[in-house]
């Protein structure tokens, strides 16, 4: 077991992407013995990132040397910076990797069934593995370039299966809007290390932090890292693609989705608390990293209410909740040069716990209620909400995970959406009232729209049209379950969760001691 | 206890959230109890009342999502012609977007890093 451990962060991104190949020819034999392939693998990738949470939780940072003699040799023998690739594990990355691990496993049940009926799925799973891969890979990797490389496959295989259904025109559009998108935003990442390389020889987070000078080309390498994770994200005003391609892939790849949108979140976080630190100008890229989650929270919830597409819809509130993790995150940014705000009890520190605890908690949710939205294309055959009503006669389970989602997206107490929403709130108005005033009237306003959406799709009488539908086969309600369940977790235990999980998280991106530098360097000269 | 959260701000408890959310739905029963069960099933009793005017068809009485919030889309009209703007579909667009927001960042991040 301590093997299996040391080993693991190699693991969880190796053991989806040799799954990914084996997938081809496993499926062109048997389709269950793929489909086993898939699942078993998923799980236990899972198993090994809660096995690497309980080691991180005891240990601290888990470092891994690609190819050196032992894993934690991070600087070779007679040299003076780490030139092998190097995963880091923190408390930030392993959150973000138990989200990933958890939202990908309940995609591929929910694909088994939700795709049943589509063309090349041999493909379909090949692709998502290698998502898999590619989402694992951002999170763990120590260093600047495999960042892009991870965003890279990510994006790939991600532009593919927006267009998998290739049978209607707008999958395609999508899928091509996304793939012009994140070669952009990846050309702009590459650009920006290039800026770093040139001046300091080095692509390792953890050695650049050391020696980084913020002189104007980091400054635009900066801006160039912010923005290309903006993009990604798919934060207000670079949001406008976003819509487009999430509300045309297959429900569980929408789902998986909006987790590339958070880890490209994490990483732009990870560029400004770890690699630029204490040399950024924090209430600058604080109040920048505020302004956008602003203008995200409410155009994103203004836009949602006018949207008769269903999965525009829950793209629109994807975006209205990014909104919110970066107002609580951006505060901890704003106010990282005070220790004693970012200390323990101070609401820098509480608003980036928010923050991030907004994360998990948007990753239980959120995926749940575009697995819904594709439950409802898959019964009805139209993603119209203005064709759809009664539907809550036949469909119990959908109905009632809908109604879970909408009051956890809604912030109503005690689900976990509320948990984090209040710490968000009563942190950031202690940094400016308006903050939490605007995320309560966005609430307010989430709420609404569920409430419209809820009324049209599920409410009043049995409409003639829909007499034959049936509930969604077994995998996609088991899907939905696992996440529905997570949220009943978290709701009942948010305490327990935020000191296990997202204290820590918040505590490794502040890292007063420079912890994830000296894990790579060794102690700060 | 895990389930109460210690944010240092305000108390409060979901287990307390739950309890109550069970003694509502308890009330919510007794009264629904209460109702009218002696009812002839598949007569007029069971169709709904609308003061003698004939009921119209499900499809037709049933209240879709584009008639829902008239007086709010009405009021803002004006915002929503403005943020509606840029949402054109043509990713060219969406490219110009992705400059001019870069562009402004890194003069904001250089002018605030030499104002430093």
């Amino acid at each position: 077991m301590a093997a299996l451990i040391t080993h693991s962060p190699i693991l969880i991104i190796a053991i989806p992407l040799f799954a990914a190949f084996l997938t081809l020819p496993i499926g062109m034999a048997s389709k269950k013995a793929r489909n086993a392939l898939v699942i078993v693998s998923l799980a236990f990738v899972a198993f090994l990132v809660f096995a690497l949470a309980r080691d991180i939780s005891i240990n601290g940072i888990h470092v891994y040397t690609l190819g050196a003699t032992s894993p934690d040799l991070t600087i070779p023998t007679g040299v003076m910076v780490p030139v092998r690739i190097i995963l880091e594990v923190d408390g930030m990355s392993i959150l973000m990797a138990i989200i990933w691990s958890i939202v990908a496993l309940a995609a591929a049940i929910f694909s088994l069934s939700h795709i049943a009926s589509e063309t090349g799925q041999n493909r379909f799973y090949t692709l998502l593995l290698l998502m898999v891969t590619g989402g694992f890979g951002m999170m763990f990797t120590g260093d600047l370039f495999n960042l892009f490389v991870f965003l890279e496959i990510t994006s790939i295989s991600g532009a593919a299966l927006i267009a998998f259904r290739t049978r209607s025109a707008d999958t395609q559009e999508g899928g091509f809007k996304y793939i012009v998108v994140s070669a952009i935003a990846s050309l702009m990442v590459l650009f920006a290390i290039g800026l770093l390389y040139g001046q300091y020889n080095l692509l390792n987070i953890g050695a650049l932090a050391q020696v980084i000078q913020y002189t104007t080309s980091d400054m635009i390498a900066l801006a160039l890292l912010i923005i290309a994770f903006t993009i990604k994200a798919g934060m207000v005003p670079l949001h406008l693609w976003l819509p487009d391609a999430y509300s045309v892939a297959p429900a569980s790849i929408t789902g998986m989705l909006l987790i590339t949108s958070h880890t490209c979140m994490y990483a732009a976080f990870r560029v400004c608390f770890t690699l630029y630190g204490g040399m950024l100008d924090t209430p600058v890229v604080g109040w920048i990293i505020i302004a956008f989650g602003l203008l995200s929270m409410f155009v994103g919830v203004t836009m949602a209410l006018r949207q008769k597409d269903v999965m525009r819809f829950m793209s629109y509130h994807a975006i209205s909740q990014l909104g919110y993790m970066w107002v609580g995150i951006g505060v901890g940014l704003a106010v990282l040069g005070n220790a004693e705000l970012v200390g323990i009890g101070g609401y820098g520190r509480d608003a980036m716990s928010g923050g991030i605890f907004h994360i998990l908690n948007d990753a239980m949710y959120m995926p749940l209620l575009f697995f819904i939205g594709g439950a409802l294309f898959q019964c009805t055959g139209t993603r119209d909400l203005t064709k759809m009503g009664g539907l809550a006669h036949k469909l119990k389970w959908t109905t009632m995970l809908f109604i879970i989602g909408t009051l956890c997206i809604s912030g109503i107490p005690p689900l976990n959406g509320f948990s984090s929403k209040i710490l968000i709130y009563e942190s950031v108005y202690q940094f400016h009232p308006i903050l939490a005033i605007t995320g309560i009237i966005v609430s307010i306003l989430i709420l609404a729209s569920f409430a419209k959406a809820f009324h049209s799709a599920f409410m009043g009488a049995e409409l003639p049209g829909y007499k034959a539908v049936k509930e969604v086969p077994r995998s996609m309600i088991i899907a939905m379950v696992i996440l529905a369940a997570g949220i009943v977790f978290i709701t009942l235990f948010p305490s327990l969760i935020v000191d296990w999980t997202i204290h820590p998280a918040a505590d490794a991106l502040i890292d007063p001691e420079g912890a994830y530098i000296t894990a790579v360097t060794g102690a700060i000269p | 206890m895990t389930s109460i959260p210690e944010f240092g701000y305000a108390f409060w408890n979901p287990i307390v959230l739950i309890i109550v959310f069970i003694v509502v739905m308890i009330v919510v029963y007794f009264f629904r109890r209460r109702g009218q069960e002696k009812y002839k099933k598949d007569t007029d009793q069971t169709q709904i009342f609308l003061c003698g005017e004939e009921v119209p068809e499900a499809e037709q009485r049933h209240i879709r999502v584009g008639n829902i919030y008239w007086g709010f889309f009405e009021t803002l009209k004006e915002y929503y012609k403005q943020v509606l703007r840029p949402h054109t579909g043509i990713i060219n667009d969406y490219v110009l977007w992705f400059v001019a927001v870069t562009a402004i960042i890194a003069i904001i991040l250089l002018i605030a890093g030499i104002a430093k």
